[in-house]
């Protein structure tokens, strides 16, 4: 522990103060924010905001739109990275081979990650495009009726989460490929010596070393989807009836629609706590104590 | 019956010929060891008996089934790793019980070899730990005993001590000496030091650039090397290489010095040929024979005895054991030996017998 700065170091003096700005600075605004949302502030009764303690939270457990916002978010957020996790898994182990194009490949999987969402998102639309857009005339081909991607309430969220995946599966790739390829390849051939067939190897001995990198890109993948906001707003703007609108738009919208500066920070702060709690789980669950496997 | 058969395996990649038409016989029981300098293919023989790697053409053989297109899982050997290779993420006890889950066998049973092999290697104290808990000598241990609770055929060996320190290294060696004589099982083991292959081996396969350049047992290959290769790549200090040249009585004349007489050879070597005597630092501390004059550079004290190193009055450097005087820097010391120990080389390096 040799690295941990004694009341004698003299390098304190640059990094602590750092430290002290950081902590003020982000424990302030927080502060600040919980104080306003306990307050009823809207720019459209500017000046006559008043203390109204709890009542932004309590409206928010009786808000329809909100309860179903975060329902929304979670379904968004569980079925992104399970989906991307498995996909992306599944891409890499498939490519886990030398093959002639392989740079060119991993080159190709940095361009949907690279593309700025407003771009993702507008193609997107376009391909979901009911009359015009590839999608439907790909199902066409395979004999299957139109589809309305973006107009249908049931299947805009689908076609979101579709552009989503198409965007970050490649960020898994990427994570875990990298990962196997610094990963020893003694041990699987131990395994296929010990008997194991291929699947097994994979099963027993290969996944669980990428444990660790298959947790930290899925909570990276889960962060990422539960602040999802860009795709939403390109492609769907929350609707068809709301259908699109994650906790995270609902904020966007009661701040910059309705102007309910307080309540939209309630909705945040609400967001936040969710969030942590749940991805807290998810380290735990991830990351166990005893063991450190 | 050969226990196991390597008939003309050869194996290239790209343009590198990695093995050469090798051949090789392992008796039942016996401890072969595959000896050579880095690169000279001897662990991509090793992987391709295992099965990890697939040969270009040849046959291999195990007890009596032709294997040469089995996968590594079907063939029944156990493979030691120089990297341990044990599964990061089991314990001690998953990592050998790993084999026999892969052949379906019941836990109680399973429990019971796990259990078994654990006392045979002393590490019952370590079976709830992860490998990464574990220093090098105790992977290794555990690495050994993930090969022994299947009980198969064949034992193949990568290196398996390269990465331990030298003291853990001559322990483990006797371990699995010891674990040899006991089991009484055939043992392929690949390595580049020739101490070991000469402690351990009834039989040395030694391998240079893919091609065998000789097999025989440990001593043969001591005392009767074919080559200049084997006689320089076994013993250690090194074999001293001396030119010489054919006179016109058959003796080999030493460059400028000494004569040396190996009339004794069946082959009869015609005047003015230039050959090389390969003498063994431990046959110039002699009473009597051949003299050499050595001009000291550095002497080691090994305690029991010394290694000299200097040049002789030719310019060529020579390393000589000195049981009985350590001389120092500058000095100039007799060295003798007995004409019967120097091996005649060609010019190729092959030898003159």
């Amino acid at each position: 522990m040799s690295t941990v700065a004694t009341a004698s170091d003299p390098t304190r003096h640059f990094f602590q103060p750092v430290i002290v700005c950081l902590t003020v600075a982000s424990v302030a605004l927080t502060l600040f924010v919980i104080w306003i949302s306990l307050h009823d502030l809207s720019l459209m009764r500017a000046g006559r905001e008043k203390f109204i303690g709890l009542d932004n939270y309590l409206r928010f457990l009786g808000d329809p739109r909100a309860m179903a916002a975060l329902w929304r978010t979670v379904l968004f957020t569980t079925l992104a990275t399970v989906i991307e996790i498995a996909l992306g898994l599944a891409v890499v182990l498939f490519l886990d081979r030398d093959f002639a194009m392989k740079r060119l490949v991993r080159t190709l999987l940095l361009v949907p990650i690279i593309m700025t969402p407003v771009v993702v998102g507008l193609t997107w639309r376009f391909l979901f495009d009911p009359a015009t857009g590839m999608a439907n005339y790909l199902l066409s081909l395979v004999g299957i009726a139109q589809v309305d991607w973006l107009g249908s309430p049931r299947i805009a969220l689908f076609a979101v989460l579709i552009a989503d995946i198409w965007q970050w599966t490649p960020f898994v790739i990427l994570l875990v490929m990298a990962a196997l390829e610094s990963a020893p390849t003694d041990p699987l051939n131990a395994a296929r010596v010990d008997g194991a067939r291929e699947w097994q190897v994979t099963w027993y001995v290969l996944l669980p070393m990428l444990r660790r990198a298959l947790a930290i890109v899925a909570l990276i993948r889960a962060i990422d989807s539960i602040k999802a906001f860009d795709l939403f707003y390109i492609m769907t703007r929350g609707g068809p009836a709301l259908s699109t609108e994650t906790l995270n738009y609902y904020g966007y919208i009661v701040a910059f629609t309705n102007f309910d500066i307080s309540y939209s920070l309630a909705v945040a702060i609400i967001l936040t706590i969710f969030t942590n709690v749940a991805l807290l789980t998810m380290y735990s669950v991830l990351f166990p104590k005893t063991g450190d496997r | 019956m050969a226990q196991l058969s390597i008939r003309s395996v050869s194996k290239s990649y790209g343009a590198v010929q990695v093995l050469d038409d090798v051949s090789v016989e392992v008796e039942e029981g016996s401890f072969v060891v595959l000896l050579g300098p880095s690169g000279c293919g001897k662990s991509t023989l090793l992987h391709a008996i295992a099965g990890l790697n697939p040969i270009d053409s040849g046959t291999i053989v195990i007890g009596d089934r032709n294997v040469t297109k089995l996968p590594a899982r079907d063939r029944d050997v156990a493979m030691v790793f120089q990297s341990y290779a044990l599964y990061p993420t089991m314990t001690v006890a998953q990592n050998i019980a790993f084999p026999l889950k892969m052949r379906g066998l019941d836990r109680r049973t399973s429990d019971e070899k796990v259990a078994g092999v654990a006392r045979l290697l002393q590490i019952e104290p370590l079976m709830s730990r992860l490998p990464r808990e574990l220093s090098g000598g105790q992977r290794q241990r555990v690495a050994i005993g993930r090969a022994l609770v299947r009980d198969p055929r064949l034992f193949l060996f990568d290196e398996p001590l390269s990465n331990l320190d030298a003291a853990l290294r001559t322990e483990l060696r006797a371990e699995i000496k010891r674990l040899h004589q006991s089991i009484r099982r055939t043992m392929v083991y690949v390595t580049h030091d020739q101490t070991e292959a000469l402690t351990l081996a009834d039989k040395i396969v030694v391998l240079k650039a893919g091609k065998i350049e000789q097999t025989g047992t440990p001593l043969s290959l001591y005392d009767d090397p074919d080559n200049a290769f084997v006689a320089g790549f076994i013993g250690t200090p090194r074999m001293n290489f001396l030119k010489a040249t054919v006179a016109d009585d058959g003796k080999a004349l030493l460059a400028g010095e000494a004569r040396v007489d190996i009339t004794h050879l069946a082959t009869r070597l015609e005047n003015g040929r230039a050959v090389t005597l390969g003498i063994r630092p431990e046959h110039l501390d002699e009473k009597d024979g051949v003299t050499l004059s050595l001009s000291v550079d550095v002497t080691e004290h090994l305690g029991s005895t010394s290694y000299v190193h200097g040049a002789l009055a030719s310019g060529e450097s020579v390393v000589a054991e000195r049981r009985e005087d350590q001389p120092g820097f500058g000095e100039t010391i007799t060295l003798r030996f007995q004409s019967t120990r120097a091996r005649v080389f060609d010019g190729e390096g092959s030898r003159i017998r």
